[in-house]
């Protein structure tokens, strides 16, 4: 049906407003908030089961006593002829809808089978279901569905006389000439207005009028317009408020559909309508019928409320002064009694400028009638929202209004309403109020929920949404945490669930908002330090992946803004304490190491050594802590870079000996986003670094074997079970024969400052090399194995690329004059040349390399792997 | 072999004014050659009267029909006798519309469906063939309505209702002697009303002590058919509408509008035999069922 809606012919002189898209918006919402549990009835004698058609000319009724007639009419209004209509009840909200579509249907398949009577008749009965008012929560919705239903009868009648009239030529209604209609057209038109008029109860009769109030073009186009204008009044007499306001919202959606921005006036009107009736809303009929049907004072209210807004929403966009009207119409609620309905449709229908201008007055009329009123907190909220956007400027009456406000709201009864008023208002306050005016108004908040004696926790995430607004609106986010009422409130509820939900919240916005990059603010620091410890303490075995991320960023952006500027002892307390307070999060651990590290680095020239020892100790201290050894291993190395920039050898070496103890339990995958990860590519970059690191590192004097954590590390590799092909093994051997070959340089390639390398403790030292030299020709000969392996493996690629690779360390660092290195680097280059595959390149480009070697034994091997 | 006889006019509302020119053809579908005996056209107009058992007195209780009064009566030849070639023949034809001229001609009256009194005006077409054949004949109502007059200065009528006012007789609510306080005010914009305009008017509750339940307009017929031997008198519903549904806001005025419906409708009449003459009833029901009426006669014209 949405569809038909929209295709509906719609004449714009104005494109910017489009009524029917704004309607069918409308139409959605209703159908979406207006819904029901309660049993439905439907009458019509045309669902299934349905009997006989009834007689519904009363027009030759013969009855000559006026009284007896009146009589049997009267039976008639509440019943139909019992004969042929059927009452289906205990309808579910599904099923009544289905029917409506149902009859729907069937007035489209009447009409295709020549029967347009019946389907008149259908669209008749659909409209009577209007005047039954007995589910009221369901009304807008039935409302709606039910218009759907008459738009589309409407259509069927146009489009069959405009067919009749023009043919099947595509001519828009406001093309359409009244004077060329031909005749028969025009009959058949004047036809169906004799049939409408004569409907016998006022509410289809007006229904039916407006679905086919633009067939009126076939008889005069001037008709149309006073039928509006007498529509408008005939809806008088209507004597239930709610059947006669939906019975307004559908004369405007029609005229809007004619007319567009020209009908906006017809808005107007039955706004002015409506608002003469208004007290009939508040009948004590009406009170006793909601009542009977078990619905609250605002719940029946809020009934009127799309309705009002759809009225207001034309009435807004003709009025060319909104002000005067929001003038006239605060006066009018002034005036009124039961006010209140009339008063959230003018806060919610207006726009912020204006309301924000009047915001006063209408604070003063709600605060006349604040005990009685049941719209109040969807008012002051509504009223909230408004002063949200008001521009920033900081004046008396802001806080004149605020006062207002509070004196209003701290009165109220419920505190969900309470809090819901708070929300807008508090966003109001922090973008418009001074800080102190802030923390009243926060201290009046905890005073009042401590007053209001329910257990606070169940209001828990509307208090959330209150600390929320704040934290979103006020334009320095820190000036919040030197409030004193701004913590308890946060602190307010109780259950650990819920405070860590706060503590989230808050933490999360305030990251978001911070622009600052650093927090020196001892109490700021000490707030946030709470909330962290709430996330922290949260976290327990089950706690999921996902959860832990979030809290260990959230505490990690805490732990790096936080500066205490030249302060390092405090700033390595704090870090000691972040230490202790959150242990259960290897991320928020690393974090602390790095930070510990920067500091150290930060504090370097300036300070004395004891810092940078103590930071040292830190690291080596918290690492340990650690859950994953690949993390371990990676700040171990990194402690060991720290501990020598600052020649803290013994620091460094102790680092590097945890390392190459920690190797072995490296695992092969670590989880990752959930997913097993491969960590060779890491490892490989890590004990690269190491081994990089052991050239500058000092060899350990006083123990008895040279190359001292050189050793413990080749050791340890030939304890672990290797797969011999696996690249990674090899790689590392080849990386150790590297490093083996840099350390018996007389000059290594880089040092530290302050650090004495090898180079210069040893001096080439005999015992040093040959030491050295002993684990190159062991690494040499494994080497040789795992060339085998790879053979035996078929995998010739790895062993072509590995014999170059090798191939080119023999003729680069090996000592070319040994007839033994010039065979074995022959034999590995023969090797390479069988396995050769059609890429080449590699060997190639040593090749090259080794023709401008201009040394003698370069040249040598040069003829000879030529000769080869 | 078959063969169909239909008239079709040339307007498509068949509405005729006297003096006007009936036009039209007289279409003969035939599947075969048709042999006849002449086809003619007649126009006939008559007042048809009923005298209500209720009021009809012993002297006619054997009959309560009384003779039809002709209003016109001509009749033209179409073809003479011969032959119909085969398909679809159209005949067109024109006939004058004029009353008979006689003293005591009523003249045309304006067609009018009642429930005493019915004036009806019907083309027949009839073509008669040979003895062993059945004549064939269609038929084909159409309608007069009398010229539009100057329309008249209105006369409108106000009136307050209130149990004061209220006259005995005011229905079962009466006798039961509860009558609620009330102060009701009608207005209808005038009593001589012409027929293809909306009967206007609105209608004010400016006190009622108890709910109303509904108030409606009723537009009611009152024929007499008079004879020598009496006469009868009825006032029958012709159409009732709802102008106000619940309990409505009290010093409101609510707009009458009533469409005079077609065919059921006529000018006002009076003649020496029958007499048609129209009322409107405003009734408002009380919640407890309670009804006051208010009367008004009205005048029916066709004016513009």
């Amino acid at each position: 049906m949405d569809l038909e809606n929209n295709s509906e012919p719609t004449i714009e002189s104005d494109a910017t407003v489009n009524y029917s898209k704004i309607w069918s918006v409308k139409r959605t919402a209703i159908l979406n908030k207006y819904t029901t549990g309660e049993k439905l009835t439907i009458i019509s004698s045309y669902l299934p089961g349905g009997e006989k058609i009834s007689s519904f000319s009363a027009l030759l009724r013969q009855v000559s006593n006026l009284n007896e007639k009146v009589k049997h009419r009267l039976e008639q209004l509440d019943d139909f002829d019992e004969s042929s209509v059927r009452k289906t009840m205990g309808l579910s909200q599904q099923e009544f809808v289905t029917k409506i579509h149902m009859l729907d249907d069937e007035i489209k398949k009447a009409w295709e089978t020549e029967q347009r009577v019946k389907a008149f008749k259908i669209a008749i009965q659909c409209s009577k279901l209007l005047s039954d008012i007995s589910v009221m929560q369901f009304y807008p919705s039935k409302f709606v569905l039910i218009s759907d239903v008459l738009d589309n009868f409407g259509k069927l009648v146009y489009d069959r006389l405009k067919k009749k009239s023009f043919g099947d030529a595509a001519i828009e209604l406001e093309d359409i000439d009244s004077g060329l209609v031909p005749e028969s057209a025009r009959e058949t038109c004047q036809n169906w207005m004799f049939k409408m008029a004569s409907i016998r109860e006022l509410l289809p009769r007006l229904y039916m009028e407006m679905s086919l109030l633009k067939c009126y073009v076939f008889i005069s186009k001037d008709e149309i317009k006073p039928a509006i204008a007498r529509l408008i009044t005939m809806i008088r007499g209507i004597g239930n408020p709610l059947v006669a306001i939906y019975i307004r919202v559908y004369l405007c959606k029609v005229a809007s559909a004619l007319y567009g921005k020209e009908s906006e006036c017809y808005f107007h009107d039955n706004l002015k309508e409506f608002l003469e009736e208004y007290q009939q809303i508040f009948q004590p009929a009406m009170a006793k019928k909601f009542g009977a049907q078990l619905l609250t004072a605002d719940k029946y209210l809020s009934l009127y409320i799309p309705a009002i807004d759809w009225l207001l929403y034309g009435t807004l966009n003709t009025i060319p002064c909104k002000l005067t009207l929001l003038d006239e119409l605060l006066q009018l609620c002034d005036k009124t009694e039961n006010s209140e309905l009339l008063l959230y449709c003018i806060v919610s229908g207006f726009d912020s400028p204006n309301i924000i201008k009047k915001s006063s007055a209408i604070l003063d009329t709600i605060k006349k009638s604040a005990e009685h009123m049941v719209l109040l907190s969807p008012i002051l909220s509504a009223l909230g929202e408004h002063l949200c956007h008001a521009d920033v400027y900081r004046q008396l009456s802001s806080e004149a209004l605020s006062q207002t406000w509070w004196k209003i709201v701290s009165n109220m009864k419920s505190t969900a309403n309470f809090l819901q008023v708070l929300e807008p208002w508090i966003q109001f306050a922090c973008t418009q109020l001074s800080a102190q005016h802030i923390n009243m108004l926060l201290r009046g908040t905890i005073r009042y929920m401590i007053k209001c004696g329910k257990p606070i926790d169940d209001y828990s995430s509307q208090i959330q949404l209150v600390v929320k607004r704040m934290l979103k609106s006020i334009p320095d986010v820190e000036e919040l945490f030197l409030m004193d009422a701004f913590m308890p409130l946060v602190e307010l509820v109780q259950t650990s669930n819920a405070r860590t939900m706060m503590a989230k919240t808050v933490l999360l916005v305030f990251f978001e908002r911070c622009n600052s990059v650093q927090i020196e603010d001892h109490i700021i620091i000490a707030s946030l330090m709470r909330l962290c410890c709430i996330l922290h303490e949260a976290i327990n075995a089950v706690t999921v992946e996902d959860e832990l991320k979030i809290s260990s960023d959230l505490i990690n952006k805490y732990i790096q803004t936080v500066s205490y500027q030249d302060d390092a002892r405090e700033q390595l307390n704090f870090y000691v304490e972040c230490r202790s307070a959150f242990i259960k999060l290897d991320s928020v651990l690393k974090t602390l190491v790095h930070a510990v590290h920067a500091l150290a680095n930060r504090a370097r020239p300036s300070r004395s050594r004891w810092l940078s020892r103590a930071c040292a100790a830190y690291s080596f201290v918290t690492v340990p802590s650690l859950q994953c050894a690949l993390c371990r291993a990676q700040l171990y190395l990194l402690g060991a870079h720290a501990a020598l920039l600052v020649a803290c050898v013994g620091q460094a070496e102790a680092n590097l000996k945890a390392f190459v103890s920690l190797i072995p339990d490296i695992p092969l995958y670590v989880q990752e986003d959930g997913q097993n990860k491969p960590t060779h590519v890491k490892v490989v970059g890590l004990l690269s670094n190491f081994l990089s690191t052991l050239l500058i590192l000092p060899d350990n004097v006083d123990s008895s074997s040279k190359a001292y954590i050189l050793s413990g590390f080749i050791k340890t590799m030939e304890r672990i079970h290797w797969r011999k092909t696996d690249p990674l093994y090899y790689t590392l051997l080849l990386r150790t024969l590297d490093l083996l070959c840099n350390l018996t340089q007389e000059k290594y390639i880089y040092h530290i400052d302050g650090v004495i390398s090898n180079d210069e403790l040893y001096g080439s030292e005999e015992e040093f090399i040959d030491v050295l030299e002993n684990y190159a020709t062991n690494i040499c000969q494994e080497l040789l194995v795992v060339l085998k392996a790879l053979g035996d493996a078929k995998e010739t690629n790895k062993q072509y690329n590995l014999a170059l690779e090798l191939f080119w360390r023999i003729i680069k660092r090996g000592d070319l004059r040994e007839g033994s290195m010039t065979s074995l680097a022959i034999n590995l280059w023969v090797l390479s040349q069988k396995l050769q595959d059609s890429n080449n390149k590699f060997a190639k480009t040593l090749l090259s390399a080794l023709e401008r070697d201009t040394s003698e034994e370069g040249r040598l091997l040069f003829d000879k792997l030529n000769e080869t | 072999m078959t063969a169909s006889l239909t008239i079709s006019l040339k307007r498509v509302n068949k509405i005729y004014h006297e003096g006007e020119i009936i036009a039209g053809v007289v279409i003969v579908d035939t599947a075969a050659d048709l042999r006849h005996e002449g086809l003619t056209l007649t126009m006939e107009g008559s007042v048809n009267l009923q005298i209500s058992s209720k009021n009809a007195g012993i002297f006619d209780a054997f009959s309560n029909n009384i003779r039809p009064i002709n209003l016109i009566n001509t009749s033209i030849e179409l073809a003479a006798a011969g032959k119909m070639p085969i398909g679809v023949t159209e005949i067109p034809f024109e006939m004058p519309l004029v009353g008979r001229q006689s003293s005591m001609s009523l003249g045309l009256l304006e067609t009018y469906h009642g429930v005493f009194v019915n004036v009806m005006y019907t083309l027949k077409c009839s073509m008669k063939r040979s003895f062993l054949n059945k004549p064939l004949n269609a038929s084909c109502q159409f309608f007069v309505q009398y010229k539009q007059q100057e329309r008249p200065p209105s006369k409108p009528v106000r009136c307050e209702v209130s149990p004061a006012t209220l006259r005995a007789g005011g229905g079962a609510g009466a006798a039961r002697g509860t009558v609620p306080h009330f102060q009701l005010y009608a207005e209808i914009d005038s009593t001589v009303c012409a027929l293809d305009r909306p009967i206007t008017g609105k209608i004010r509750v400016d006190e009622c002590s108890v709910a109303i339940k509904s108030i409606e307009l009723q537009l009611v017929r009152v024929e007499t058919c008079g004879s020598a031997e009496g006469y009868s008198k009825d006032a029958t519903e012709v159409q009732n509408i709802q102008v106000c549904e619940g309990d409505v806001r009290r010093a409101r005025p609510v707009p009458l509008h009533l469409v005079l419906p077609r065919l059921f409708t006529c000018p006002t009449t009076a003649t020496p035999y029958f007499k048609i003459e129209f009322e409107l009833n405003i009734a408002v029901i009380f919640e407890d069922d309670y009804l006051v009426t208010e009367n008004f006669p009205i005048l029916l014209l066709r004016s513009k």
